[in-house]
């Protein structure tokens, strides 16, 4: 490990290792090929956006890199970190919010994040006093003494971004953390969002929505069935495309689909 | 074709008076074409609805024929009153329990159509009549006044009673379900409906006991006492008033039955304001949450909580804690450990042929709680494993899910050892009897622990009777059943040293076991801790993934 900090040292003296680092990642479902050895370099403090169409992979990815998913083959490191060696030094410095897990519902908004704090091992007076904090930025002061449970989609996603935040990770990640939440609570994240990687963390999220990854990101990756289709600067893997979304479709092999003759009774004569 | 193609303002914009009439057949029509369409979805449906339906008609005309043949019985009229009270406690509690059931039940659903509470009422309340549950309770309650009629002046009051019955039996489901529809709606709703299989588990126990106390003091008189006081209560004051009337006491009769009348026009009046107050008022579940403002209550680290130690142990134990005060799947596995826990060796004490040992089984019930740990946390387990690096991290976090556990589990076990001694008046047996449940204790513990994490599996959310979810259900066999048979092996030494003591007559010396119980049982329970520990910290993302099912 430390002849790759070196080596990274003398190619970009002025940086720190890459935030992630994925090397041939595997991971089979039985006969379905999930991830199919992808290799990524994210760099460290950037907004990064881990896109492609449903079922790229994209949640496989996150997963094996969060350690949440025990990858079949590969070698993941996150700041230098091997994820599934190093777990000590990795957990501590990783936040993340899922995608289709359960946070603990029949906890308050606030109890939830004692909680998480506390585990994190952080003093209780600071979780506490941070806790207020993150309600209150959030717009969530109003509900935190109620249950999880009893809390809309964009609330759960925003309690479970302040569960992620509360330690002060140094790479965020979060799946799909804008699926149906609604044009306030999004724009609420996304403000806290800015704000985190402006102090020079990294955030890595996964999205479908290419405008709103188009808006956020500086780095983006593209994901389409199991493999990575281009990683870079926005504005490299964009190209010569009008948009994002035009770049993505070319990518992935879908922009000059011509729905041809199939359909050509639609808007005809009725 | 419909009432879209009408020129606007041609057709009856609101209910009039004749709407009341027509009103009824649309409900009646409504609710077979739901059942028709309801049994037509799928074959296994259909079957299941014959089978009930046969069911149901056996047991009816079985209850037919027994009560028609108890006519003359003197204690006739005690068995009659508290069938109808049974059977109408059962319309008043089905509709919290069976929610989904009926679609014309949900006056949510009629929201938008222009009905006036009242003819909305004896819509439903007619369509309400059509079904198995009011032909069932018809049943009844003809075969109830015709044990009971004797004579011309009862079998007026007979004719009066079985309508009368069925209508406030139906009224009150009715009523009941309007004023918890709103609840059933909302989330606290569905939990009580998890906590239903708990009601019924622990009843069926009580019933047990109660059916076998009955065999064995005096049968039917023993009914007596309650029937005397149900007799008032409507609807079996209804049926009470038949008997009343057979014996000549047509005073009391009448005034029975019109206690019923009473009771269904209450009931009827009941229903139609929550019915009004449901359709006019926002819905529980949109409302904004204007949450109380207790800005600095319930702050953590506040009261009681802040007796448990820092850092993991009391923030685990915290949680586990709170998930058993509020969340419902392990509210009901824990109250009915605790109840299961207690009646057993109660019901054995009572009987008088039990032993003081029996209360063992209270220690062995609890500590079946420790088992799949993670899967009682759903797929949140996630935010655990997320803080959980090293194999030291996983042994705070089990010890402390231990720890809590005992603080619900030691006082109970010594509660229940103490109250059966005491039943049994086998004082000299007690401290056997505590040790050793210390000792199994400690066994669940340990087993409970490293089979949490050897084989975890999902617990469903929803319904009350799902504890595994499907393709699960062997993991959880082998890792209860093989853990309660380690723990009984584990704790083998202080078995054995038990029983020396009693065979060789030493029984003064008992007390010894509650100093060697204790320390065994910490002792195990804190090596299987400590076994499960680094596999935990191995394991954490087959674990996440097996609880993440449900």
């Amino acid at each position: 490990m430390p002849d790759r900090v070196e080596h990274d040292g003398t190619e970009r003296p002025r940086e720190a290792p890459p935030a992630v680092r994925v090397e041939g990642l595997w991971k089979r479902f039985g006969e379905q090929t999930a991830v199919a050895g992808i290799d990524l370099e994210l760099p460290a403090g950037k907004f990064i956006g881990l896109v492609g169409p449903n079922g790229a992979g994209k949640t496989t990815t996150l997963s094996m890199v969060t350690g949440l998913l025990r990858p079949d083959q590969g070698r993941i490191e996150v700041g230098g970190r091997d994820v599934w060696r190093d777990p000590v030094e990795v957990k501590s410095r990783i936040g993340v919010l899922p995608e289709g897990l359960r946070l603990f519902e029949r906890l308050s908004g606030r109890e939830l994040l004692a909680y998480t704090g506390r585990l994190r091992g952080l003093p209780g007076q600071e979780v506490d006093s941070r806790a207020t904090q993150l309600l209150d930025v959030l717009d969530l002061a109003g509900s935190q003494h109620k249950l999880v449970i009893d809390y809309s989609t964009g609330m759960r996603k925003k309690i479970g971004l302040a569960a992620a935040l509360l330690h002060n990770p140094e790479v965020l990640f979060l799946d799909e953390p804008f699926e149906g939440v609604d044009p306030v609570s999004a724009q609420t994240i996304r403000k806290v969002l800015e704000r985190y990687t402006r102090s020079g963390a990294t955030v890595v999220f996964s999205s479908h929505v290419m405008e709103l990854v188009e808006s956020l990101c500086d780095w983006v990756a593209v994901m389409a069935a199991g493999a990575i289709r281009a990683q870079g600067p926005l504005a490299e893997v964009r190209g010569s495309a009008t948009s994002l979304q035009n770049a993505f479709l070319e990518l992935v092999g879908a922009g000059d689909r011509d729905t041809g003759e199939t359909l050509d009774w639609l808007g005809g004569d009725r | 074709m419909s009432v879209l193609d009408a020129p606007a303002g041609s057709g009856p914009r609101t209910g009039t008076a004749d709407s009341r009439t027509a009103l009824i057949p649309v409900f009646a029509r409504l609710k077979l074409a739901l059942l028709r369409n309801g049994l037509r979805q799928s074959s296994g449906r259909r079957a299941a609805y014959i089978a009930s339906v046969v069911g149901a008609l056996l047991i009816a005309a079985g209850q037919l024929l027994g009560l028609i043949l108890l006519r003359g019985n003197a204690h006739a009229d005690s068995v009659v009153v508290l069938l109808t009270a049974v059977v109408a406690l059962g319309w008043a509690v089905m509709p919290l329990f069976f929610s989904a059931g009926d679609e014309t039940l949900d006056p949510t659903r009629l929201v938008m159509l222009p009905l006036r509470p009242r003819p909305l009422i004896v819509a439903l309340l007619v369509s309400s009549l059509i079904g198995l549950g009011p032909l069932f309770t018809l049943c009844l309650a003809a075969g109830s006044v015709v044990a009971l009629a004797h004579g011309a002046g009862a079998v007026v009051f007979a004719v009066l009673a079985v309508p009368l019955t069925l209508l406030v039996c139906v009224a009150l489901a009715r009523a009941v379900a309007a004023a918890n529809t709103r609840l059933l709606t909302s989330r606290k709703g569905r939990d009580l409906a998890v906590l239903s299989g708990l009601v019924i588990a622990v009843g069926i126990q009580v019933v047990n006991f109660g059916a076998q106390r009955l065999g064995q003091a005096g049968g039917l008189s023993s009914l007596d006492p309650a029937a005397d006081v149900l007799r008032w209560v409507p609807p079996a004051s209804a049926v009470g008033s038949v008997g009343s009337a057979a014996q000549g006491a047509y005073g009391r009769a009448v005034v029975q039955l019109l206690l019923a009348v009473a009771a269904l026009v209450a009931l009827l009046w009941l229903w139609q304001r929550t019915l009004t107050k449901l359709m006019t008022s926002p819905d529980g579940s949109t409302t904004a949450a204007a949450g109380p403002g207790r800005d600095k209550a319930g702050r953590t680290g506040a009261g009681l909580w802040a007796l448990l130690p820092e850092g993991r142990t009391g923030t685990v134990m915290q949680r586990s804690l709170r998930y058993v005060a509020r969340d419902p799947k392990t509210k009901a596995a824990w109250v009915t450990a605790l109840a299961v826990g207690l009646i057993v060796p109660l019901i054995n004490a009572l009987q008088g042929q039990g032993s003081v040992y029996f209360a063992c089984f209270a220690s062995g019930m609890l500590g079946i709680q420790m088992y799949n740990q993670f899967g009682q946390d759903t797929s949140a387990f996630w935010m655990v494993a997320q803080t959980i690096s090293s194999p030291r991290d996983a042994y705070l976090e089990l010890r402390a899910r231990a720890l809590a556990l005992l603080l619900i589990t030691l006082p109970y076990t010594v509660l229940v050892a103490v109250v059966t001694a005491a039943l049994l008046g086998d004082w000299p047996v007690l401290p056997g009897v505590v040790g050793l449940s210390f000792a199994l204790l400690g066994a669940m513990l340990a087993t409970g622990a490293t089979a949490s994490v050897l084989f975890p599996y999902s617990v469903p959310q929803e319904g009350a009777f799902k504890n595994v979810a499907p393709g699960q259900a062997g993991l959880a066999w082998i890792s209860i059943l093989g853990g309660m048979v380690t723990a009984a092996v584990l704790s083998a030494p202080v078995i054995a040293l038990t029983i020396t003591l009693h065979v060789t007559g030493r029984t003064d010396w008992l007390w010894l076991l509650v100093p060697v119980g204790a320390a065994y049982g910490v002792l195990t329970a804190w090596g299987g801790v400590r076994l499960a520990a680094p596999r935990m910290a191995a394991r954490l993302p087959e674990i996440i993934s097996a609880v993440s099912k449900g």
